[in-house]
C-alpha cells in the first residue's frame, strides 16, 4: 500500500513536473517588431502553427514605415531591442545603420544559412559572419520596365537596345496619342529607382567603382554615366513621356494605368503583370513584357540581392526560440506555404521551391546569365538608401528647372559625407578627400 | 499681509514644477545637443561647435529655403486672415441681419474645427491638376486656362499652400476680431456719426485703435503658427515639388527621420530663436497705445 502511494506520489510529481516545463515553455512570447509591409498574413499564419507547435507566441509589432527606422534604432541604442527585429539587408548598411555585430546574432551555423542564395546571404554577412535571414522576392521584386506588348504590336516596336533606341519609341508612342511611360513623382521614391537601380551599367563603365566610392576614393559628382543617367531622364520628362501629370501622379493608381491601355510603359517590379491581372482579370498577365532600364545604353540585368531581413537581437533572453522560429520559418514546407500564400511573392532564395514566375518571366531572368547581372547601387554603395526620399526631392526639382543633373550628383556626395561622418566611417573621419571618378 | 502675498504661489508651485522639469529643461538640453554630432548611427555624442549651424547657413544647402519658405508663408497667412478675418467680422458686425450673422459665423468658422489633416487631403483631391474638381470646373466653364497645377508647379505650390491654410484658418480669426469688435461702445460711433465723420473715418479713429488688442493676439497667435507650420505642408506637398515648399518644421522632421537629431536640434534651436524675437518685436509693435480724448 506504502509503496502504491509512493509510486503515485511520483508518478503525480513528474506529471507536475512537465506540466511545469510545458507551462513555463509556452509562457515565452518572441516580440518581432518589423515596418509596414516586411511582415504578411501568411507569415502570421506561420506564427500561429508555430506557436501550436512549440507553445512559443509570436508577438508581431508592425511599425509605419516612416517611424520604423527611429522606433528600432531607439530600441537597439537604449539596450531595449525586442526578441526579433527586421532590417533593411545590405552590406553596406548593416554594419552602420543597424550595427549587427553589436545588435544582432551570429546565425552562421543555422542549417539554413547554408542553403540560401549565396547572393543574398552575403548582404546579410558582415566579417564573414551571417547575421541575418532573407525570406524575400528578390529576382520578382526586380525592377525592369513593364510594355504592353498589344501596344508595342500595333505600332511595330520592339524592346529596345539603346537609349536611343527607347527615345525612338517613345516618341512613335507620343506622336499616336499614346502616353509612353507612367511614372508616379508624387510619392516621392519612385522615380529615384531610374537612378541607382542602373548601378550595374556604372559598375560596367568604371569596374570597381562601388568599392572606391565605399572607400571615400572616388564620388558621384563627376562621373560621366551617372551624369548621363539623369541627364536622359530630365529629357524624359521634358519631352512628355511621362505625361502631363507626372508630378501629381500616384503609385497606387499603376495597376488601374496600365490596365486601361492608354499608357505603354512603366518601371515596375518583374511580377507587375500578374498585379495587373490579380486587380483586373481581364487584362492578362502575358499582355506585358519586360526589358531592363535602358538609360545609358544599359543591356544589363539590376539585381538587389539585399531585402527585409530577420535578425535576432544580441540582448535577447530568448535567443534560442528565435532560432526555433527562424528554424521553423526556413521548412520546405513552411516556406512553400509563405510562397503560395503571398500575392507579393514570385520565388524565394532558397532551392527546391515551386516559383509563381510565368514561363516568359523566368525565361527573362535565365536570359541574364551571371556576366549580364549587377547589383544595384543602394545595396552596392553606403550612405545611398538611407538617402532616398532626398534624392527623389533634388529628382523633382531637376525635373522641375530648379536644379541641375550635376547638382543632384554633388548634392548626394554631400549628404553621404555628413551620415559617414555621422556613422564615424574611417573612410571619411580618417582618409583624405576622395577625388571625382572619371 | 506677506502670506497673502506668498498663498498664491503655493498653487502655482507644483505647476510650475512640472513646467520647468517637463518643459524648460529639455528645451535647455535640446539647446545643448545642438552643438554635437548626436545620431542615430553612433553611441558617442561629441561636441563640435557650430558645425550644424554652418551647415545650415552654408549658401546651397536647403535649409535657407526653408527658412526664406517659412517667413513667406509666415507673412502671407498672418495678412491674408487678418485682412480677410477683420472684413468678415465687420460684415457680421454691422452688415447682417442677426439671425443669418449666427448662421454666418457657424459657417465660416466650420473650417477651423477640421482636423488639418482632412483639410489637406480634401484639397489634396481637389487641387489635383487631372481630375481635381477646382481644375475640372474651370475646364467646364470654358476657363481652361486658369486650370493649373497647383501643389506641383514650384512656382505656385507655396501660393496655393498658403490659400488653404488661409481658408482654414481664417475663421478663427473672425471670431476673435468680432469679440473684440463687439466690447467697442456705440456712443463713440454715435458721437462720430454727430461730428459728421464718415465710415472710413469712423474705423480708422474708433474701430482701428478700440479692436488694436485682439489685432495684436491674431497677429501673435498667427505669426507663431506660421514659423512652426507643419502638418498642412507636410500632408499637402511633403514639402515639394523639390524643396519648393519645405519649412523650417519639414526640414526639422526630416532631419531627426534621417537620424540626424544633433542637426535636427539645431535647426529647432534657430526657430526658436525666431519665435521669441519676432514674437517679442510684434508684441511691442502692437503694443496698444492709451487713446486720446
Amino acid at each position: 500500500m506504502k509503496k502504491q502511494v509512493l509510486i503515485a506520489f511520483l508518478v503525480m510529481m513528474m506529471a507536475a513536473l512537465g506540466s511545469v516545463a510545458i507551462h513555463a515553455q509556452s509562457n515565452v512570447t518572441l516580440t518581432y517588431i518589423a515596418s509596414q509591409g516586411w511582415i504578411f498574413q501568411s507569415e502570421q499564419d506561420l506564427g500561429q502553427k508555430f506557436e501550436q507547435q512549440t507553445g512559443i507566441h509570436i508577438d508581431y509589432q508592425i511599425i509605419p514605415s516612416d517611424q520604423y527606422f527611429n522606433v528600432l534604432q531607439t530600441k537597439l541604442n537604449s539596450g531595449e531591442g525586442p526578441d526579433i527585429f527586421g532590417g533593411q539587408s545590405g552590406v553596406s548598411d548593416l554594419a552602420v545603420t543597424y550595427n549587427v555585430e553589436k545588435n544582432a546574432v551570429d546565425l552562421s551555423d543555422q542549417p539554413w544559412a547554408k542553403q540560401e542564395d549565396p547572393l543574398v546571404l552575403g548582404q546579410s554577412t558582415v566579417n564573414g559572419k551571417v547575421y541575418g535571414l532573407t525570406l524575400w522576392d528578390i529576382y520578382g521584386t526586380t525592377w525592369v520596365v513593364n510594355y504592353n506588348k498589344t501596344i508595342f504590336a500595333k505600332y511595330g516596336l520592339s524592346e529596345p537596345k539603346t537609349y536611343a533606341d527607347f527615345k525612338a519609341l517613345c516618341q512613335k508612342l507620343l506622336d499616336n496619342g499614346i502616353q509612353p511611360l507612367y511614372e508616379p513623382i508624387s510619392d516621392g521614391w519612385h522615380h529615384v529607382l531610374w537612378f541607382p537601380e542602373n548601378g550595374p551599367r556604372y559598375e560596367q563603365a568604371n569596374p570597381g567603382l562601388a568599392d572606391a566610392l565605399n572607400a571615400n576614393k572616388a564620388m558621384f559628382a563627376g562621373n560621366q554615366t551617372m551624369l548621363t543617367d539623369l541627364q536622359q531622364l530630365k529629357e524624359m520628362y521634358d519631352s512628355g513621356f511621362m505625361g502631363q501629370n507626372a508630378l501629381s501622379d500616384a503609385y497606387a493608381d499603376r495597376t488601374k494605368t496600365l490596365a486601361s491601355g492608354n499608357v505603354a510603359m512603366i518601371l515596375a517590379n518583374l511580377t507587375f503583370p500578374q498585379q495587373v491581372e490579380a486587380d483586373y482579370p481581364d487584362v492578362k498577365a502575358d499582355t506585358f513584357g519586360e526589358f531592363v532600364i535602358p538609360l545609358a545604353d544599359n543591356q544589363l540585368l539590376n539585381i538587389n540581392p539585399a531585402g527585409p531581413t530577420k535578425f535576432i537581437y544580441s540582448g535577447s533572453p530568448n535567443i534560442d526560440a528565435a532560432k526555433q522560429y527562424l528554424g521553423f520559418l526556413t521548412q520546405p514546407e513552411n516556406m512553400q506555404y509563405l510562397l503560395d500564400n503571398t500575392p507579393e511573392f514570385s520565388s524565394l532564395p532558397f532551392p527546391g521551391l515551386k516559383s509563381k514566375l510565368l514561363p516568359s518571366e523566368q525565361a527573362f531572368l535565365d536570359a541574364h546569365t551571371a556576366a549580364d547581372r549587377g547589383i544595384v547601387y543602394q545595396t552596392a554603395v553606403t550612405y545611398v538608401n538611407p538617402q532616398w526620399i532626398d534624392i527623389g526631392k533634388d529628382l523633382t526639382a531637376m525635373f522641375t528647372g530648379a536644379m541641375q543633373p550635376a547638382d543632384v550628383l554633388a548634392n548626394i556626395d554631400k549628404r553621404r559625407a555628413q551620415l559617414a561622418t555621422a556613422a564615424k566611417d574611417p573612410a571619411w573621419t580618417g582618409e583624405a578627400a576622395a577625388t571625382p571618378s572619371s | 499681509m506677506k502670506l497673502r502675498k506668498q498663498y498664491p504661489f503655493y498653487f502655482v508651485l507644483f505647476a510650475l514644477v512640472l513646467y520647468v522639469v517637463f518643459l524648460v529643461l529639455p528645451n535647455l538640453s535640446g539647446l545643448a545637443y545642438a552643438f554635437t554630432d548626436w545620431s542615430s548611427y553612433s553611441t558617442d555624442v561629441n561636441f563640435i561647435g557650430l558645425a550644424n549651424f554652418q551647415t545650415i547657413f552654408t549658401p546651397g544647402e536647403q535649409y535657407l529655403s526653408f527658412i526664406t519658405n517659412t517667413l513667406i508663408f509666415t507673412v502671407w497667412t498672418t495678412l491674408l486672415k487678418l485682412i480677410l478675418g477683420l472684413a468678415l467680422a465687420l460684415l457680421l458686425n454691422e452688415g447682417v441681419k442677426r439671425f443669418a450673422a449666427h448662421v454666418y459665423r457657424t459657417l465660416i468658422y466650420l473650417p477651423a474645427v477640421l482636423p488639418t489633416l482632412v483639410v489637406a487631403l480634401i484639397f489634396k483631391s481637389i487641387l489635383n491638376p487631372a481630375t481635381g474638381l477646382l481644375n475640372t470646373s474651370l475646364r467646364s466653364l470654358g476657363a481652361g486656362a486658369l486650370a493649373k497645377p497647383w501643389l506641383v508647379d514650384p512656382r505656385i505650390a507655396l501660393s496655393s499652400v498658403i490659400g488653404v491654410d488661409t481658408w482654414k484658418g481664417v475663421g478663427y480669426i473672425m471670431v476673435i476680431l468680432l469679440a473684440g469688435l463687439q466690447t467697442i461702445p456705440r456712443d463713440y460711433y454715435e458721437a462720430a456719426e454727430v461730428d459728421g465723420a464718415n465710415t472710413w473715418s469712423r474705423f480708422r479713429h474708433i474701430t482701428l485703435p478700440m479692436i488694436m488688442p485682439a489685432v495684436m493676439i491674431v497677429t501673435v497667435l498667427n505669426i507663431l503658427y506660421g514659423l512652426r507650420v507643419f502638418d498642412i505642408v507636410y500632408a499637402l506637398t511633403n514639402g515639394g515639388p523639390g524643396y519648393a515648399t519645405d519649412v523650417l518644421m519639414t526640414g526639422i522632421f526630416r532631419a531627426f527621420s534621417q537620424g540626424q537629431y544633433g542637426l535636427g536640434t539645431a535647426i529647432t534651436s534657430i526657430l526658436f530663436v525666431f519665435l521669441i524675437v519676432v514674437g517679442y518685436f510684434v508684441i511691442r509693435l502692437l503694443q496698444p497705445r492709451p487713446i486720446q480724448e
